[in-house]
């Protein structure tokens, strides 16, 4: 593997060799920097933190995804996570997943669940692809999950509702890193759930039992906060934000919360100030969003003669979308999916253990 | 513009003085306390302040600063922020081997990434050594009272064949600059 050269390369041995050609003082600066692994900056598996991004376009996702499969995933709550690629994970055995997935569920209730009568038990699962979400011939398809379970006391004809559903999902995910994979892996790394909390542990443990992987939990941290609040206000002009709300929270005893909610015209009008002279050009950069911010800030220092930079920004929400920092995200309109997605999927992929 | 000097003023016998800039006030009392029980040797003194330029009216009864920590709490913007504005005010003796930098909370997963490497880029463009410290447990601040007591007795001259120069090109902060500084042939 690739992933093994690079660390080869990385050195105790080759410094003490080098003393001799190079100069002392190169060789301690090797040293010393050899064990600097705050980035692992291997050859092929470098990820950077992106310091621009496409602006986002408005695009009918209907068109490439199926509508249905659309309104799963709109205007609900997700709670996020991300995951390391699946060993031997196939598109194509979907169905024998569901059947041992729903099996596994099934043995896990009944232990320790002697004494509850009347529970039912009966759980059936459904995976299913999302075909189109994908960008790149990289991304694997979106896979959906859905667990489908009868009530407590429903009627013995009732229909199976849905009590559980994740899926999972890679946008636009980095190409350096998707090509360094070896061939049995399939890379899907943001996972979003959302129902009760034993089901995705269950789900969890499952997958990583079958396909060998590791689950963690992925906040969203402030700066793509920063960053989704400013993508959102960028969309205004095309689509209504309706309002945009910032919640901080401040390290005072006791802590105080604030939330800062902004007429979107005046947000759309300082966002645009800080966009710099070639608008036409695509891309937004850091400097941009922090700009942006900033300003927010200073504005609220004028009024209040508080600083909301001794904080940490919690949580972000307008009428297309909203973000919370310990990793829930609901998306409300369908037409800004792949641009969320895609910041989502690099957040997932900078935060796996590689 | 009052700068901090840090030959101006005749080093005490076996004294050592270090400052604590911190801009929440917060970790530099527990890591006072902790630093002048730590040692029995050397007469330390631990002055505070949250911010430089450091007030006029001391300025004649204060001793000569050894040592000058920045304590960047990486959890809020606004500490990284203040820290920065006050580098102004001292004087580039300084930065030959007399300042140092400790940053906490580096391993919180709330922290973006992005303030550490501008903290981490700002300590190597000045050479200075650049300390993480666990400020929430009682051994955290002991290591790091126990860290800045070593780099404290080399910058003070009490330490025999050891500078703050020569110390700090040991332990400066360095930034890898990603791929071409790992080519070995």
């Amino acid at each position: 593997m690739e992933e093994r050269n690079s660390t080869e390369k990385t050195p105790c041995n080759n410094a003490l060799a080098q003393r001799r050609s190079k100069s002392y003082r190169q060789s301690m600066r090797s040293c010393v920097e050899a064990t600097h692994l705050a980035y692992t900056s291997g050859l092929l598996t470098a990820l950077r933190i992106p310091r621009s991004r496409k602006a986002p376009k408005s695009r009918d996702i209907t068109k490439q995804v199926d509508p249905d499969q659309v309104a799963l995933l709109v205007k609900k709550e997700w709670q996020l996570s991300y995951v390391t690629p699946f060993y031997q994970f196939r598109h194509t055995q979907l169905k024998s997943y569901s059947k041992q997935l729903s099996a596994f569920i099934v043995s896990e209730k009944q232990q320790g669940l002697a004494i509850e009568v009347g529970q039912e038990l009966g759980f059936k699962v459904n995976f299913s692809v999302v075909l189109g979400l994908a960008e790149t011939d990289k991304d694997a398809e979106t896979v959906f999950i859905q667990i489908l379970s009868k009530q407590a006391f429903a009627a013995k004809d009732d229909a199976q509702k849905v009590v559980w559903s994740g899926w999972l999902t890679c946008v636009n995910g980095d190409l350096d890193y998707l090509r360094s994979l070896p061939l049995e892996f399939v890379s899907l790394p943001l996972f979003c759930t959302r129902g009760p909390e034993s089901l995705t542990v269950l789900v969890k443990s499952w997958f990583e039992k079958t396909f060998d992987c590791c689950f963690g939990p992925l906040g969203i941290n402030s700066t793509n906060l920063q960053w989704l609040a400013s993508l959102w206000t960028g969309c205004h002009p095309t689509i209504n934000i309706q309002y945009l709300k910032l919640v901080w929270t401040l390290p005072t005893l006791p802590p105080m919360d604030v939330t800062y909610t902004v007429h979107p015209q005046d947000a759309w009008e300082l966002w645009d100030s800080m966009r710099q002279v070639d608008t036409t050009e695509d891309s937004i950069s850091i400097d941009e969003v922090t700009g942006f911010i900033k300003g927010l800030q200073s504005h609220f220092f004028r009024h209040f003669r508080i600083d909301l930079s001794a904080g940490s920004l919690m949580q972000i929400s307008t009428a297309l979308g909203s973000s919370h920092h310990s990793g829930k995200i609901k998306i409300a309109s369908p037409n800004y999916i792949p641009t969320i997605l895609q910041l989502l999927t690099e957040c997932a992929l900078l935060k796996m253990p590689i | 513009m009052s700068l901090l000097k840090p030959f101006s003023k005749l080093p005490g016998l076996n004294t050592a003085n270090i400052l604590l800039v911190e801009n929440e006030e917060q970790f530099q009392q527990k890591l006072a306390d902790t630093v002048v029980l730590q040692e029995k040797n050397v007469n330390v003194n631990v002055r505070l302040a949250r911010s430089l330029p450091l007030p006029m009216e001391n300025e004649e009864s204060r001793p000569r600063i050894d040592l000058v920590v920045f304590i960047i709490h990486l959890t809020s913007e606004l500490s990284f922020q203040s820290a920065e504005t006050s580098l102004k005010y001292l004087d580039p003796g300084y930065f030959q081997g007399k300042v140092c930098f400790l940053v906490t909370s580096a391993r919180n997963v709330s922290v973006p990434p992005e303030r550490l490497v501008s903290v981490r880029k700002l300590a190597a463009s000045l050479h200075c050594p650049l300390l993480c410290a666990e400020d929430q447990t009682t051994e955290g601040v002991t290591t790091a009272a126990h860290r800045l007591l070593a780099i404290l007795k080399v910058a003070a001259g009490l330490v025999p064949m050891a500078t703050g120069l020569y110390l700090s090109t040991l332990t400066r902060c360095t930034v890898p600059s990603d791929i071409d500084q790992q080519n070995f042939e």
